[in-house]
């Protein structure tokens, strides 16, 4: 009996110290934010002083003009930002999946800018930007162009550039890996039936990548939402709202408003869509193979 | 002028020797300041060895970027015992601070006769610093008053001035701006006449430097953000003419104005791309500076222009005794001797911002630093009331901020963009209980 009930146990007992350390590092700061979002609380107050709102702030939210604008910027800069470097990242990678001489020292040189601190990043654009001794008007001057505002008139524009140039390589190095794991038995047989090039990449190199691509996509989409000290450090937002992503304004919200009720209900917000997003892609994904075994299933049937 | 600092130390020293010592009770105490890195506090910690010397209380500081300062100090003065015994804060945390209760009152400092200098002369304190940054419980909660007591003395306190290219103006018979309508006037003359050259740098960019840049101008043209009774007015006309003027000088300003901040402008002006600036006098002693600055020697300074009014800016930070720190008293001393005729001094020399009048008025800095007539009489013109200080302040700086924002870069109707900045502003006081008694 006592064995019995000891070996039901013994699962538990294993997975017991990761469960308490999820609950205390991952369940303990959520649940005090969840917390928090039902307050109006100012940081001089200790959670307990501050005064219980309900639902207050989140239905504030919902009607401020502020929040609906950053809210407009962020998916925007989300959706150019992952598209562009999903693409350019994908291509990247099937052009140099090939012996070239010389191959490490290029992709170690490809991935350098996501090495680079965040705020460095920002630092070195702003100051590429900047309208008078800025390289990008410098070079336009010399080549008889009008100069450009970048961070004035384009400065949606110029932080989604920024982003891609830093954030291409993550998606280029792991869609190099992905490609270069596939089974060469089935390029091989491509090759052998007469594939073109072409061909190849659109039936079978991608389709084969997929399964990456998608957690790859997933983890810039979810990256991009969070993006602060490079626009913090490009425009601080501006011009108007014009470049103020949620985690900006959340930022804002918490240290120059000093409303952390408000911005903790923002990042509910934002926690809320992120996993909509996730779920979505995952069902994506879920139905996309389930369509394709199918597929498949038709395919013996037809053949017998 | 170093001989005769040390001979008043020396002096100091044998009055000491001669009666009580009052640093005595204290002498090994440690004290953990909060300073921000700023060149006023930079220049107070060189002479913190002297008071160390003088007094036997050792001083550690704590120094971080001041715009980190709040964050750090909003959890710090929320514990029961604090880790510093002396805070340095920027003027707009004092409504925080002292409506959280956190900040000690002086009154009981001031009148124990063992801890106050006799010879203090806070008469000579710059009036605006003290009620800018000082006072707080008076008029409208922030202002002096009948009701009001002090809790921080300034100490690295700012107003504004205007620094000029006195070659470009001379060239073109320019005449040093007096007036607003003077100064417009000039600011859009200077890149016709001088092409490539903005009239005048100034913050622009998106939130609180646009919002900063605007006020600069409401106080001398006449405005203000509330009334008495807390209705924002910021959409009047003279709030309507200030918005203007920063177009305008935004429109006539050098390249890129619009996402400018204040160092950005200070650069525009040090590298010659501009003709005018005004902000702070913090930046001034940086356009002095060969190893940094193209136009040393060239550059006038005047105080900064009057509109229906004169009015410069108060800013900066004051020194405070937090209400859990654990060596108030020692604290107090060294306050105390800090913002001392002699301390300010000692501070002045080394490159920061003066406290008091008779400082402004000494020979030996007048030398050094050829600004230093000019700042003291701005002094008397800084006005402590060109931006309120109440604790909804931060959201609608930034809103004030955004949306001016859009009124240089979207051309936006300035009317309509300040009646919205009212009416959002109107709900915001409303919601934090401002109209509770009307």
């Amino acid at each position: 009996m006592r064995i019995a009930m000891a070996n039901r146990m013994t699962p538990y007992m294993f997975m017991a110290p990761a469960v308490i350390i999820m609950a205390i590092a991952l369940l303990y700061p959520l649940g005090y934010m969840v917390w928090g979002s039902f307050r109006e609380w100012n940081p001089s107050q200790s959670i307990g002083e501050a005064e219980f709102v309900g639902l207050k702030n989140y239905i504030f939210l919902w009607s401020d003009p502020n929040f609906h604008e950053s809210l407009g910027v962020t998916l925007r800069f989300a959706f150019f930002v992952v598209t562009i470097e999903m693409v350019l990242g994908v291509g990247l990678a099937l052009l140099l999946d090939r012996d070239i001489r010389g191959m490490s020292v290029l992709r170690t040189m490809f991935i350098l800018p996501m090495m680079i601190a965040p705020v460095v990043v920002g630092l070195m654009w702003r100051y590429m930007y900047h309208p008078t001794i800025g390289t990008f008007n410098r070079f336009l001057e010399t080549i008889g162009l009008p100069k450009v505002d970048w961070l004035g008139d384009y400065a949606l524009t110029s932080i989604i550039i920024a982003d891609i140039w830093q954030w291409t390589p993550f998606i280029f190095i792991l869609s190099l890996a992905a490609l270069q794991s596939l089974p060469r038995s089935a390029l091989e047989a491509a090759r052998i039936d007469g594939a073109t090039p072409w061909q190849q990449i659109i039936h079978i190199k991608l389709p084969l990548m997929m399964p990456v691509l998608i957690v790859t996509g997933l983890l810039r989409l979810i990256d991009a939402f969070k993006v602060l000290e490079v626009i913090l450090v490009m425009t601080n937002g501006g011009p108007g709202l014009s470049t103020e992503i949620l985690a900006l304004r959340i930022s804002r919200t918490a240290t120059e408003f000093r409303e952390l009720g408000v911005a903790a209900a923002m990042s509910n917000y934002l926690l809320i869509l992120l996993l909509l997003l996730t779920v979505a892609m995952f069902g994506f994904t879920r139905w996309q193979e389930a369509r394709a075994a199918k597929l498949r299933m038709v395919a013996q049937d037809d053949d017998q | 002028m170093l001989k005769s600092l040390k001979l008043g130390a020396l002096a100091a020293l044998m009055a000491g020797a001669a009666f009580a010592n009052p640093y005595e009770e204290y002498a090994g105490t440690t004290l953990i300041v909060n300073f921000p890195a700023h060149p006023h506090y930079n220049a107070a910690m060189k002479v913190l060895p002297e008071f160390t010397k003088e007094t036997g209380i050792e001083v550690e500081v704590d120094q971080l970027p001041y715009l980190k300062m709040r964050e750090r100090q909003t959890l710090e003065l929320a514990q029961d015992e604090g880790e510093y015994d002396l805070i340095a804060y920027v003027v707009f945390s004092k409504a925080d601070y002292v409506f959280a209760d956190q900040l000690e009152n002086l009154a009981k400092y001031f009148m124990n006769p063992k801890l106050a200098d006799p010879n203090y002369d806070a008469e000579d304190l710059i009036d605006g610093y003290v009620e800018n940054i000082g006072v707080a419980g008076g008029t409208k909660g922030y202002l002096p008053g009948k009701t009001g007591s002090l809790f921080g003395i300034p100490f690295g306190s700012e107003t504004s001035v205007l620094a000029y290219r006195k070659d470009i103006f001379e060239k073109h018979g320019i005449a040093e701006p007096e007036t607003y309508d003077q100064l417009l006037d000039a600011a859009c003359k200077i890149p016709e006449v001088e092409p490539g050259m903005g009239g005048m740098a100034s913050r622009a960019a998106s939130g609180h430097q646009a919002s900063h840049a605007f006020l600069l101008h409401l106080a001398p043209l006449g405005g203000r953000v509330f009334d008495d009774q807390w209705n924002p007015i910021i959409n009047n006309a003279a709030g309507v003419a200030a918005a203007e003027a920063l177009k305008t000088i935004v429109d006539c300003g050098p390249e890129g104005a619009m996402s400018f901040g204040p160092a950005e402008a200070a650069n525009a002006f040090s590298n010659g791309d501009a003709a005018m600036f005004m902000d702070s006098i913090a930046f001034m002693p940086g356009f002095e500076n060969p190893d940094r600055s193209k136009v040393v020697g060239k550059v006038g300074y005047a105080m900064h222009p009057k509109g229906v009014r004169r009015g410069s800016q108060t800013g900066g930070f004051g020194i405070a005794i937090p209400k859990n720190a654990e060596n108030k008293e020692a604290a107090f001393l060294l306050m105390q001797w800090l913002t001392s005729k002699k301390g300010d001094l000692m501070v002045a020399m080394e490159g920061g911002n003066p406290s008091r009048f008779s400082t402004y008025q000494d020979a030996g800095l007048n030398e050094k630093f050829p600004f230093a007539s000019t700042f003291g009489e701005a002094l008397k013109y800084a006005d402590p009331d060109w931006r309120p200080i109440i604790p909804v302040w931060g959201k609608i700086n930034a809103d004030i901020g955004t949306t001016l924002s859009k009124v240089l870069t979207e051309d936006l109707d300035i009317q309509e963009a300040l009646d919205g900045v009212a009416d959002r502003t109107k709900a915001v006081m409303e919601d934090a209980g401002y109209y509770t008694w009307q």
